[in-house]
């Protein structure tokens, strides 16, 4: 550790300190809210005994809903972050190009997708489709960056190649760009589903459908064993996404990237 | 091989090269190639061999002097050459191949231009150039890696599947750099005479910077010795031959 770095440590350190005294954040108050959490946690064992099949029913549809919207949400807003990002590209597109579609996505990224929930529900109304709206602007913002960022990481040897023989910049994409960024590419989907399906479960506080909608009202209404309940169901489904995009990435992504190091050697 | 009236189809004069400004690359080349020409370059490293090729095909600019290839001023952004460049074959020392798609994608990468926008784009190959594209990976060796991705090829296997994309391009001048560096004295003569034979059969040019000054001599008509940048020398031509001993000699003292 050199003395620098203890410079940095320290000036950090201080600034935790002055901001959360600036907001309020007083330790002592998180260390008295704990037995309220311990009454609420009681309820909730109470509660959660009466949870009937109807609830399990409507839970389990709300849940679907939500994976649904995600789904939507996160392919239309990757295929059409796709041709976003070969224009953002400073590989593949002139400045003149590049630069105002990066300053519309810079744009795009700076909503949270809560707000673009609350956009979309005052434009269409509430329910699924304002939550798939925000999703997609959501996905179309941040997934347009990190392809863009593995695109113009493309190896520059095969693209002057390429052009080289004569291949239309169209060709180019298709038959160098693509194959070499692929794994990046399938690798953002993977992630761009995983963590959508996590903020599609929030949509509902705003009304743009999915499960979101029965924790807050059950919140609202101090029914809080019933929102632990469909928080589970979310917990529950987030971790199997979580798993199964695992997998798939082991299986797709990690082999590919071997291949990709074994070339550079 | 050809003779006087023979046409050319490279021809520069005075011409200087260079990647930043305030240092040149190559100055003053002179230098004419007739259509069914071999022409070798031989030199020493860093001579500016490679940087004579990208003029050729359009790839880099000139800072002065003219390029005509095939009657027209090499550049990659005007489209009349660009329909040129599909038939200038292009064996890049680096290679260029697409390492995460199989050897047959990388061949087939040599006759996209023959192909329509759409099919292109959707990998709807014509069978006749499927089946040509089998018969060149057969001609270099590769019959079993057909499926294989590039990243998996030893060096030379990758050689030779970019010598493969280049035949695809049916080309009228190959513009080989190195490109049996890595193979084994057997495989090189093979590629050399599947050149070799592509010349009898059709009028192909062919521009080749070797390392091997024996196999330079023996395939080609007429050698250009570039050292620092210069030309400075050029031996054969339609009507002369030229001798091993003259041209090892010329080199070791270009290398020294
Ligand atoms: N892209 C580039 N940017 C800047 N300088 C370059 C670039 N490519 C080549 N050079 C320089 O230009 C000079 C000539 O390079 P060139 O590749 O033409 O040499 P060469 O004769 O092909 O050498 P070798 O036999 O080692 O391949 C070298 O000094 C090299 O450092
Ligand atoms: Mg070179």
């Amino acid at each position: 550790m050199t003395p620098k770095n203890n410079i940095v440590i320290g000036i950090v350190g201080a600034l935790i300190v002055v901001a959360s005294w600036n907001v309020g954040a007083d330790p002592a108050e998180f260390v008295d809210g704990i037995p309220n959490l311990g009454i609420v946690m009681e309820e909730v064992v109470e509660e959660i005994s009466d949870v009937d099949e109807r609830m399990i029913d409507r839970a389990l549809w709300s849940m679907l809903e939500t994976i649904q919207m995600a789904f939507v949400g996160t392919f239309v807003g990757y295929a059409l972050a796709f041709p976003m990002s070969l224009l953002a590209s400073r590989n593949l597109a002139s400045k003149w190009v590049y630069v105002p579609i990066r300053i519309v996505l810079a744009g795009i990224r700076t909503f949270p997708s809560i707000l673009w929930a609350i956009l979309f529900v005052i434009m269409v109304g509430p329910g699924p489709f304002a939550g798939i709206l925000a999703i997609t602007m959501y996905t179309l913002g941040f997934v347009a960056k990190l392809q863009y960022e593995s695109m113009e990481t493309v190896d520059a040897d095969p693209m002057d190649a390429a052009s080289a023989i004569g291949m239309s910049k169209l060709q180019l994409i298709r038959h160098v760009v693509m194959p070499e960024s692929a794994s990046h590419l399938f690798s953002h989907l993977l992630y761009m589903f995983d963590y959508n399906v996590r903020q599609t479960s929030i949509l509902g506080l705003v009304g743009a459908g999915g499960i979101g909608f029965y924790i807050i009202t059950h919140i609202k209404f101090f029914q809080y064993g019933k929102a632990a309940f469909f928080m589970l169901v979310v917990l529950l489904t987030v971790l199997a996404v979580d798993l199964i995009s695992v997998k798939l990435r082991d299986r797709y992504v990690v082999k590919s990237q071997r291949g990709v190091v074994d070339a550079a050697h | 091989m050809s003779s006087a009236d023979t046409p050319s189809i490279v021809r520069m004069s005075g011409v200087w090269a260079s990647y930043k400004k305030k240092t040149t690359t190559l100055q003053n080349i002179d230098m004419e190639i007739k259509v069914g020409d071999s022409h070798a370059i031989v030199g020493p490293s860093g001579a500016g061999k490679s940087t004579l090729l990208k003029l050729i095909n359009g790839t880099m600019m000139p800072s002065r002097g003219t390029i005509l290839v095939d009657n027209h001023r090499p550049d990659q952004r005007d489209s009349v050459f660009r329909s040129k460049m599909a038939r200038i074959g292009y064996i890049p020392q680096s290679l260029g191949l697409v390492r995460n798609s199989t050897v047959l994608d990388n061949v087939m990468m040599g006759a996209l231009s023959r192909l329509g926008g759409l099919q292109s784009l959707l990998k709807r190959y014509p069978d006749s150039e499927v089946d040509a594209g089998h018969k060149v990976l057969e001609q270099v060796g590769l019959s079993d890696k057909v499926d294989r991705n590039v990243y998996t090829l030893s060096g030379g296997e990758r050689r030779r599947v970019a010598i493969a994309r280049a035949f695809m391009q049916r080309p009228k001048i190959l513009l080989a750099d190195e490109m049996i560096s890595e193979l084994d004295t057997t495989t090189s003569r093979i590629m050399m005479n599947m050149v070799r034979d592509e010349q009898k059969r059709t009028e192909l040019t062919v521009i080749m910077i070797h390392h091997d000054i024996e196999l330079a001599t023996e395939f080609a008509n007429t050698i250009s010795l570039i050292k620092g940048g210069q030309k400075v020398l050029e031996l054969g031509n339609s009507k002369n031959t030229i001798t091993n001993f003259s041209i090892g000699e010329s080199v070791q003292s270009g290398n020294a």
